[in-house]
């Protein structure tokens, strides 16, 4: 009863995901429980960029695949779009995005974005032109015929991005995208990141242990603390849009990174 | 690096070096063996007696010259080595697909491949040929037997060697297991097949030989052993003993030049040289 409500309720505020107490608990090989992720409850709504950051073993790549999917939860339920997370992945709901890019090199690039099209059956001529306006919106049109070992790392995760984007998915769930990059390469994918969002008006889930970057991205950034694995803290980002890398030399910037920081519980 | 340096260190050189320095050393026993034995060319020939002996048109049996002859065993070997190597990967690919998709066929098979690979060629031969009532099949069928150990086991390392996240991506498209395999398993492991093949393609030609000295006919292995028995020149035996290992090298760069064929994204940019 208490469900039918939450969700009726969910429904006007525009909910993409419910995260309803979550949990989850692993058993080891000699029979201990391990709580990797207890009691998490929180809302996302549509269109909005959400950070899930922690230190490692919080349990926000769990949580990332817990809604993908790819693990069931022990314990609470998750919806999306009023839908379990298996009926949303066969209808193609989300997309997901590695920490590295998961190329397929022996596909050329545009090969690569037309792959999850291939499995969709997508017929050949649609297949060719998702894929290159992908490609265009990446600012990566010049390469479409390049094998991925040609490309940089930068690139190469541009072409990851490009792929989940190809399948029009609702959500993007992206898992430490940009941690095995360099700096510089980060920051200018960040600004590419939140063009892509403004204009596909994606809901972003985006799994990372920067705070700067979580800070920088996200309309709201989730704080998960470790042992066990729970979320100690959303913080509102009301920085104003579209951001540029100038507002990290602002006061308001650093007051938040800051907030972020002191909401870490135990680590 | 200097200008030098690159040119000593470039392939051709290396290989260059290589055969230069077999040819020299080949050639100091080859003198030795010269001023020493009575038959010298039954110990160690000159590599021109060699290198002139397939050229002359002198007849070394009937009416075929040394040329004729080694093109016509070759073609018979050649032939009997291909269809036994084709058979050998097309059955070892099944076995690897099938040991990939069940855990229980891999549990059953996968040990007891390697014991096929342990029992002497040689001792299984005559089973073989007992088995299958004919010289020319039992040929086939080892060299068969030879090429399908390195196939299964290194196409089933391919498919065991994609990565998690190509899986989840796989799974998060809601792919059919069928999809799987023509999308990820299959292009991923060629080049693992492909190692496979490069082992097994030489050894198909050297089975196909060795079991041809067993029994008469024809091929490379019964003209190499008549030669020996004293049929005809000894020279016969050292040509064939030089062609062979020149085919069995070509037929490593074959499968090289075939997989380069098939895999254009091996080609270009920086090559990771095997």
């Amino acid at each position: 009863m208490a469900e039918e409500i939450r969700k009726e309720t969910a429904r006007e505020k525009d909910v993409e995901i419910m995260l309803d107490n979550v949990g989850m608990v692993y058993k080891t090989t000699d029979g201990k429980d391990v709580t990797a992720l207890t009691g998490v409850s929180f809302d996302i709504h549509k269109g909005e960029f959400i950070s899930l950051l922690g230190p490692s073993g919080c349990g926000k790549t769990t949580l990332l695949r817990i809604i993908a999917d790819l693990i069931t939860p022990t314990s609470g339920n998750v919806l999306i779009g009023g839908e379990t997370p298996r009926q949303a992945r066969l209808k193609k709901r989300y997309a997901m995005v590695f920490q590295s890019a998961v190329l397929y090199d022996w596909r050329t690039v545009r090969k690569n974005v037309m792959l999850p099209l291939e499995i969709m059956k997508v017929p050949k001529k649609e297949r060719i032109e998702r894929a290159d306006k992908m490609l265009k919106l990446v600012g990566l049109s010049d390469f479409a015929d390049h094998y991925p070992r040609q490309l940089s790392g930068g690139m190469q995760q541009r072409v990851g991005i490009a792929r989940a984007l190809a399948i029009r998915p609702e959500i993007l769930l992206m898992d430490e995208p940009f941690s095995a990059l360099d700096e510089f390469t980060r920051e200018k994918l960040h600004d590419d990141l939140l063009r892509i969002w403004r204009k596909t008006n994606k809901t972003v889930i985006f799994v990372t242990h920067n705070i700067q970057e979580s800070v920088f991205l996200s309309d709201r950034v989730c704080v998960l603390s470790p042992h066990p694995g729970r979320l100690s803290a959303v913080v509102d980002i009301d920085l104003p849009r579209p951001r540029t890398m100038d507002i990290k030399d602002t006061p308001e910037f650093t007051a938040l990174v800051a907030k972020v920081r002191n909401s870490f519980e135990g680590v | 690096m200097t200008k030098l340096k690159r040119i000593l260190a470039s392939k051709t050189t290396v290989t260059l070096v290589w055969v230069v320095g077999v040819m020299a050393i080949w050639e100091v026993f080859a003198f030795i063996v010269a001023a020493t034995k009575r038959t010298p060319i039954n110990v160690l020939p000159h590599v021109w007696q060699i290198v002139e002996s397939f050229f002359s048109d002198k007849a070394v049996t009937g009416k075929m010259t040394m040329a004729q002859l080694i093109a016509t065993s070759c073609g018979e070997t050649l032939s009997r080595a291909a269809i036994g190597f084709l058979i050998g990967t097309v059955l070892g690919y099944l076995l690897a697909l099938l040991m990939n998709m069940s855990g229980i066929v891999e549990k059953i098979a996968f040990p007891y491949l390697m014991i096929i690979q342990m029992i002497p060629i040689l001792g299984m031969a005559p089973i073989i040929l007992a088995i299958t009532g004919d010289i020319d099949s039992s040929r086939m069928v080892i060299a068969a037997i030879l090429t399908f150990y390195p196939v299964s086991t290194n196409t089933l390392a391919g498919f065991k060697a994609v990565e998690k996240e190509k899986h989840e991506l796989m799974y998060s498209y809601a792919a059919t297991g069928f999809q799987r395999y023509i999308k990820t398993y299959i292009p991923f492991s060629i080049p693992y097949f492909f190692t496979g093949l490069k082992i097994s393609a030489p050894m198909a030609i050297t089975a196909s030989i060795l079991v041809d000295t067993l029994q008469g006919g024809n091929g490379l292995g019964c003209m190499l052993s008549q030669s020996l028995k004293g049929g005809m020149t000894r020279l016969v035996f050292w040509d064939i003993v030089v062609i062979s290992a020149i085919i069995g090298i070509l037929s490593y760069y074959l499968m090289g030049l075939i997989e380069k064929l098939i895999c254009p994204y091996k080609r270009r940019g920086q090559e990771v040289i095997l």
